[in-house]
């Protein structure tokens, strides 16, 4: 027999009820059946993931599809992308959030983080240590300008029209082991956010100023191709106390200052052995009412102990 | 507004219908009705519209007395701001849809109680208003009552005054909806729409 299932109020064919697998977070979101994105183009996955391990770290990170992309027929829009600088022993990563009025800004938050990790991953080569922030957002800035120049057919488009199509928020970084143990260096432009972890007490640490804790909410930020005159970067020490944590607001807005249901479930399921990155995706894809934004969170746990 | 009624409740109707279609949308948005005329009626408290089994009833009263809607907003507004976030919800900046068919009957004193509700120093949760005139209503009061210029619209001359509720209505169901699209982007914000049979205020003061 078939399974029970229920007409799409869009009006497509009946659909099957959805898994109930789902972790929750009271109260629950709306339930229903993902929809194919209507973007231009061949639209990526709905969840991503990936995770190894190094010598000195291991790393986990995974973007979801929010709830009102997958019920608005719109494409996943957060990205991350992290790889190893082999020389070094470095992890450089890079996450990124494309701004929903952008019109391709899931290819603008894919662009901004591989440019962000071949700048990384260059200065590394040249032994340049700390980063320099500035040039990552100016490369991160400029792949965004070259790919709007290829798609216009123009070889200087506009700010305006760079961001008409690329718009995107970015936060990047390495994690460099050392004798002294690990360093992180991060950059960020928009408000995407990132944080320490303490595996001691279930604490997080936010590394770049949080959303104003206005008594209403209000959200606008700068996001690339534009380029603030002072880019916001900080750097930090590892140990394995901490877990570095960098996300899109998808997840730093659930999460707030840490102390509530979102901290409390992704501390526990964090501070022991890290999950494999399946589980640490389906964490990523928890359901809370309201929170429907796409998501991106990467994870790097710290192997090594200062000397 | 009297011979209205019915308009006005199948306007309130629509919206109720509208938000309980969109579930992702009805999530977001919670919607309080008030009567107002020589005092303030409260037809629906702050509710979730996926809750209500009933759309709630507008009578038709007497005088128009603006300052007791004000005052009655400035007090509520942050006790409902207040509540939601204790729930564990972010919050933006609430929206009132004003809709009058008459001169405000306590001139001068209801411009006190909206600066007051308005101020942001004053009330921090302070609303936007969205203010619309029919009937009686004065484009130049409409146009102060607004927060904004383009959030002030007066019905045109000799309109249908039942169509121009079910406008606005149908306006106000579109700003709902635009705006709660724009809620998890990087920049929110308030869509107010002209509705048909109105005009801007401040281009008939």
């Amino acid at each position: 027999m078939a399974p029970a299932g229920h007409c799409d109020p869009a009006g497509e064919s009946p659909v099957p009820p959805p898994s109930a697998d789902r972790i929750v977070i009271e109260p629950a979101g709306h339930v229903f059946e993902s929809r194919p994105s209507h973007a231009p183009g061949i639209p990526g996955a709905d969840t991503e993931c990936d995770g190894w391990s190094t010598g000195a770290f291991t790393l986990r990170w995974a973007t979801v599809r929010g709830d009102w992309h997958r019920y608005y027929h719109q494409p996943r829009q957060d990205q991350a992308r992290a790889t190893v600088h082999r020389p070094s022993g470095a992890v450089a990563f890079a996450v990124a959030d494309g701004v929903s009025s952008a019109e391709l800004a899931d290819v603008g938050a894919l662009e901004a983080c591989s440019a962000a990790l071949r700048e990384m991953l260059d200065q590394l080569d040249r032994d340049a240590w700390p980063l320099d922030h500035a040039q990552v957002a100016a490369a991160a800035g400029s792949a965004l300008r070259q790919r709007a120049a290829d798609r216009l057919g123009t070889a200087s488009p506009s700010a305006e029209q760079v961001e008409k199509l690329f718009a995107t928020t970015l936060v990047a970084g390495v994690v460099l082991p050392g004798p002294s143990g690990p360093q992180a260096a991060l950059m960020r432009i928009g408000d995407s956010c990132a944080w320490l972890l303490d595996r001691g007490t279930g604490q997080y640490h936010a590394l770049f100023r949080p959303k104003s804790d206005h008594v209403v909410m209000s959200n606008s930020v700068t996001s690339l191709p534009r380029i603030p005159k002072q880019v916001e970067h900080v750097m930090v020490r590892l140990d394995p106390r901490l877990i570095l944590l960098a996300g899109t607001d998808g997840f730093g807005d659930p999460l707030g200052n840490g102390t509530g249901p979102l901290g409390e479930l992704f501390a526990r399921q964090l501070i022991g052995p890290p999950p494999r990155p399946l589980s640490f995706a389906h964490l990523l894809d928890f359901s809370r009412e309201t929170y429907d934004d796409d998501r991106a969170l990467l994870a790097i746990w710290s192997l090594q102990e200062p000397t | 507004m009297g011979a209205y009624e019915a308009e006005l409740n199948n306007g309130v109707a629509s919206l109720c219908e509208r938000l309980h279609s969109e579930p992702m949308i009805a999530a977001k948005v919670r919607l309080a009705v008030i009567g107002f005329a020589q005092d303030v009626q409260v037809r629906l408290p702050l509710s979730d519209a996926r809750t209500l089994t009933a759309a709630p009833q507008m009578r038709i009263r007497g005088v128009t007395n603006y300052g007791a809607a004000f005052t009655m907003l400035g007090q509520q507004i942050p006790t409902d701001v207040r509540e939601l976030k204790a729930q564990g919800y972010q919050v933006h900046r609430p929206a009132v849809f004003f809709l009058s068919d008459g001169l405000p009957s306590d001139e001068p004193a209801w411009r006190n109680a909206r600066q007051q509700l308005i101020d942001r120093q004053v009330t921090p949760t302070a609303p936007n208003i969205i203010a619309c005139g029919i009937g009686q209503a004065e484009a130049q009061i409409i146009s102060q009552v607004a927060t904004r210029p383009e959030f002030g619209f007066i019905a045109v001359p000799n309109c249908d005054i039942g169509l121009a509720i079910s406008e606005f209505f149908h306006s106000l169901v579109q700003s709902l909806v635009q705006s709660s699209q724009t809620l998890d982007t990087q920049s929110p914000r308030l869509v107010v729409n002209r509705p048909d049979q109105f005009v801007l205020a401040v281009d008939e003061v």
